[in-house]
């Protein structure tokens, strides 16, 4: 049928990048996990390995805390941005002076380079030279050192990570908000719903595939994040803030363990793409069934 | 001053190499062959490599006609982009900078040109200023069991102790610490020591409203820096060498097996050094070499051990430093014997630190790049690279009347790196350096933010070291 | 007129708006004092201001030449990836494609791959598979721009996706029985309408490629150097320069300022097309 042909020539230029810069490294990353390679092993060329490196991973503390970390990790953050910016695109809707303005301001740590984020929250967190400590400490008597304690570096970790994305956030529910059809509100309003039933009875429906999608990209953005963490405490203190991003960047730069480090990230995508396929079949399902009706 | 002197330097080598006739036929004759070339390298974006990227790179370019490009990285991604290069054969780099502790891993994988060799193969390439000979001992941490060189030093330096000369003289300092400890102030030459001025001036910043403490430690609780201050400055002193890993008896670590990686004396160590984080700054546990230099140089610690490095611009910069005129140069605190084992060849006090520019076999320019490594290794264009950047990597640097005046402004660092620069050793040679850095650090970490006790961090890092190494296939 | 929730919103925008100041405040903060001046009781008010940091940066060549690169790879990226991720969702929203919902599905994998380990296929893809004679897709714009598509156009998709299907079908359908062209509807039908989803992707998936970093340090050298890898430089043994990486840091923010002005407006604009619906 010519709208087949039509559909599959608009298509392919996005499907022809992905399989050369998404899909042939994918290929290369899958065969390499099935060898022994460490570039400074006493034998440096790759051995057939089977499935071991599969094998020593679930055995790997390391590998398992860095997992968890990572999950708390995003839980927090993408709760609390999608509450977060849900809010402030509702708010951006409302009316008050200097609009343009406020939504560029907000829009600003978006604009900032993750390593320069993570530059600049070890500056405000840094003992001695950055005002966090030191207001802490002096207004509360609080001892704030993320280089000693975790659980202040886990926090600062998911701070940080609020404030430079819950613009993103906020961007997209706002373009989602501005492309929302009237008439639905107005009957609602006419029918005498509450504030509380026309957010979950119209809203949020209409929503779902907008939030939906926000809640994928800052996941699995989230799950990866790197940059950021790197620049503010290098995973530390110990292990608590080594994600797993920055767990497979130490096996695969310095350690140079290829094989294993293929082997750890085919496991982080695989994790990854079960937890978005579960979300994605339990929301869309419910989406098709409507459309059916 | 600092800028001054990069400034007119170009000018100075030009006049230099123009005015002795013979040197200036051999590198245009040389470079005749190569002419419009391009040599591209890697290296970090630091003074000496800059000054190596912004004079001695156009001079010789003005001279032989070879151009040369510079990309700058950071500290990690250099040894990933050279590695990457060299590993894939691509030529991307046809010279790299090869900090001391990775020569050995890229010597095992045969990455680099034989220097020695390939000199003696090409006599025409061989430049009458050049000699092996007039670098100091630091070059023999780049030469494999042959002797033959693979890299042209272009900078070392010393983990040196630094303290406060200001603090140390202060009279009313003097006299209460005689009091309180019996002997008289002065820079430790004994752990006790040290430790003990340490409390004291942890003590003397509280009772006296000041941001100051007892001395830095370089203890960050994520990054590799702090592994690296316990062991190439710290263990060293405590006796403990090549972080405890005995290569001639099958790379053992474990003291069950042979090993001294948890042995008593670096139980000891790190049970010491974990102390001192109560007499450091709140920063020290976010401190890698970098945050270490400014705070000292912020002075809000009165003793510590500092990366040579830093220690020219702490002393004499007074647009990064608030200390200048008040840094005295010392050697380490050491444990009882550790000298004699120094003078028998088996110790050494801490890590002669620096790097050197080599040519990977990948590289498609080597004979250009021979005659670049050459230029920059000539005595002659050594003394303004020294003021510019200070670092020394030539015998005959030391006796320059402007690089002795500097000296006289570091409180005879200068001196220090000459006469006692053998104390000190470059890196294991071991080519799994990353690979069991990265192996055992988790474990070290823990103990910096008190997870692990230091007994229960070196047993399991012995533990984790062998386990790399038996991986690796080094250990069998 | 006096409207008290207006003035509750103006309250209320203007203590987010601190917090979100603050930490870019900070980095002005550092960015205008000196080495020596950086330690000490912090203080938010600058006593004089030290252009030095901005002055040096203005003046390095390398700075300008890294910061056209980023305005160059970011700008086509962006642009390249809105384009293509619109003829795909009209694709997928419009046709009757086999397992389309598995396609969709899949082009977000993309996005998930932790990136560490890809490099090293990329790295030889680059240097390797993609040379011809002396010239190498490594160390090129290009090479980033096109790279850059991985991890932005299952955004852009997954974005415009659900402003494409909001948009009935019934309207290009009468367009098309008219004899409209399916590049016509496309420019006069769909582009209109989802304006505010387009003008979003365009800003967000600008801002993803000009902060992109690992990518950039890997797959560049000389020439096609972004200024993210440049921020990164001033990280190194013998100090890690904070006033200019951070002076650097708030100039990388003014490009980004003006693309965004440029293309915010078009949200505004989509809001007066919410009703067209129905």
């Amino acid at each position: 049928m010519n709208s087949q042909k039509t559909g599959w020539l608009l298509l392919a230029p996005t499907l022809v990048i992905l399989f050369i810069f998404g899909v042939v490294p994918f290929l290369y990353v899958l065969v390499t996990s099935f060898v022994h390679w460490n570039a400074f092993a006493a034998d440096p060329t790759p051995h057939f390995a089977g499935v071991d490196n599969y094998r020593q991973l679930v055995f790997d503390d390391q590998f398992i805390f860095s997992i968890w970390q990572t999950a708390r990790f995003a839980f927090f953050v993408v709760l609390s941005e999608l509450v977060l910016g849900y809010m402030l695109a509702r708010l951006m809707l409302s009316d008050f002076p200097f609009k343009g303005l406020f939504r560029t301001i907000h829009a600003l740590p978006l604009m900032v380079a993750p390593i320069a984020v993570g530059a600049t929250w070890r500056l405000l967190t840094v003992p001695g030279l950055g005002p966090l400590p030191y207001f802490l400490d002096t207004f509360f008597g609080y001892d704030y050192r993320i280089g000693s304690f975790a659980d202040q570096a886990f926090f600062t970790t998911v701070v940080m990570d609020i404030w430079h994305w819950t613009p993103l956030v906020t961007l997209t529910l706002l373009a989602a908000l501005s492309s929302l059809p009237k008439e639905p509100f107005e009957q609602a309003q006419i029918d005498g719903a509450s504030r509380f039933q026309i957010f979950w009875y119209v809203t949020l429906p209409f929503l779902r595939p907008a939030i939906l999608a926000t809640v994928f990209i800052r996941m699995m953005d989230a799950l990866r994040t790197v940059d950021e963490i790197w620049m503010l405490t290098g995973g530390g203190p110990a292990a608590t803030t080594r994600y797993i991003g920055l767990y497979i960047w130490r096996v695969v730069f310095p350690k140079t363990d290829y094989g294993y480090g293929a082997a750890v990230s085919l496991v982080t995508l695989f994790l990854t793409i079960v937890l978005c396929w579960l979300l994605y079949v339990g929301l869309v399902a419910r989406r098709g069934q409507k459309s059916v009706n | 001053m600092r800028k001054f002197a990069a400034s007119t330097a170009l000018t100075a080598i030009a006049m230099m190499v123009g005015a002795s006739a013979a040197h200036a036929d051999f590198w245009s004759d040389a470079g005749k062959a190569y002419e419009g070339v391009t040599i591209r390298g890697v290296s970090e974006s630091t003074p000496p490599s800059n000054y190596v990227k912004d004079v001695l790179a156009p001079a010789f370019t003005e001279a032989t006609g070879i151009k040369v490009e510079f990309e700058a990285t950071s500290w990690d991604q250099m040894y990933d982009k050279a590695i990457k290069d060299m590993e894939a054969n691509t030529g991307i780099y046809d010279f790299v900078y090869i900090e001391q502790d990775i020569v050995y891993s890229y010597l095992s994988r045969d990455f680099l040109v034989d220097l020695t060799k390939a000199l003696a193969d090409n006599p025409d390439l061989k430049a009458p200023t050049f000699n092996f000979d007039e670098f100091t001992s630091f070059i023999d941490y780049f030469k494999n069991d042959d002797g033959d060189v693979f890299g042209v030093p272009m900078e070392a330096f010393v983990k040196i102790y630094l303290y406060r000369k200001d603090l140390f003289g202060d009279q009313e300092a003097k006299d209460a610490f005689k009091a309180k400890y019996g002997y008289d102030l002065a820079p430790a030459t004994t752990h006790q020591q040290y430790k003990d001025i340490a409390d004291f001036f942890t003590q003397w910043g509280k009772d006296h409203d000041m941001e100051l403490w007892g001395t830095t430690v370089q203890a960050h609780s994520g990054h590799p820096a702090s592994w690296y201050e316990f062991f190439e400055s710290w263990g060293p002193t405590f006796g403990v060498y090549n972080w405890g890993i005995d290569a001639s008896n099958n790379y053992a670590a474990s003291v069950a097996n042979g090993g001294s990686m948890n042995g008593p004396k670096a139980k000891e160590a790190l049970a010491y050094w974990l102390d001192l984080l109560n007499d450091a700054p709140p920063e020290a546990t976010q401190s890698t070499w970098d945050e270490v230099a400014a705070t000292f140089a912020a002075g809000r610690a009165a003793q510590g051990l500092v990366y040579g490095e830093n220690a020219a611009w702490i002393a004499a910069d007074d647009t990064k430093s608030n200390v200048v005129g008040n840094v005295g140069v010392a050697l380490p605190p050491l444990s009882d014997g550790v000298m004699a084992e120094v003078e028998g060849g088996t110790g050494y006090i801490g890590y002669y630190d620096g790097g050197a520019f080599g040519i990977p076999h990948s590289s498609k320019n080597k004979e250009a790049t021979l005659l670049f490594l050459q230029y920059i290794g000539q005595d002659e264009v050594q003394p303004g690279w020294a003021i510019a950047a200070p670092r020394i990597t030539h015998t005959a640097t030391y006796a320059d009347p402007d690089v002795m005046k500097m000296d006289a402004e570091l409180d005879g660092y200068y001196t220090l790196l000459k006469d006692k620069g053998p104390l000190f050793a470059g890196a294991p040679p071991y080519p799994f350096h990353a690979q069991v850095r990265e192996a055992t650090a988790p474990f070290f970490y823990e103990a910096i933010i008190g997870q692990l006790t230091a007994d229960e961090a070196l047993d399991k890092m012995a533990e984790a070291a062998e386990a790399e190494l038996t991986k690796l296939g080094y250990r069998k | 007129m006096f409207k008290p929730r207006r003035g509750i919103n103006l309250l209320f925008w203007c203590g987010a708006s601190l917090v979100t100041l603050f930490p870019i405040y900070w980095m002005f903060v550092i960015s205008a004092k000196s080495r020596a001046e950086l330690f000490g009781r912090p203080s938010f008010i600058l006593d004089s201001i030290y252009w030095q940091n901005y002055i040096e940066t203005l003046n390095n060549p390398t700075f300008q030449k890294y910061m056209f690169n980023s305005i160059v790879v970011a700008t086509s990226n962006s642009f390249l990836v809105t384009t293509l991720a619109l003829m795909a969702t009209y694709a997928l929203s419009r046709f009757p494609l086999v397992g389309k919902e598995n396609i969709f599905f899949w082009t977000i994998t993309n996005r998930m791959a932790p990136p560490a380990v890809f490099l090293l296929p990329l790295f030889l893809l680059y240097t390797q598979a993609f040379s011809i004679g002396e010239w190498r897709l490594y160390d090129t714009r290009l090479g980033l721009i096109l790279l850059y598509c991985v991890f932005n156009l299952p955004f852009a998709i997954w974005i415009l996706r659900n402003i494409i299907d909001g948009i009935p079908k019934e309207l290009d359908e009468a367009a098309l029985v008219d004899g409209a062209s399916l590049w016509q509807v496309m420019t006069r039908i769909i582009l209109p309408l989802a304006r505010p989803g387009l003008a979003v992707t365009a800003i967000l998936t600008w801002v993803f490629a000009w902060n992109e970093y690992l990518f950039a340090a890997t797959l560049t050298s000389v020439d096609a150097r972004t200024i993210t890898t440049g921020l990164a430089e001033f990280v190194t043994v013998t100090g890690t320069n904070w006033g200019l990486m951070a002076a650097t840091a708030m100039l990388t923010l003014l490009p980004a300022l003006i693309f965004l002005g440029l293309v915010q407006k078009h949200i505004v604009a989509g809001l007066t097309f919410g009703a067209v619906k129905g």
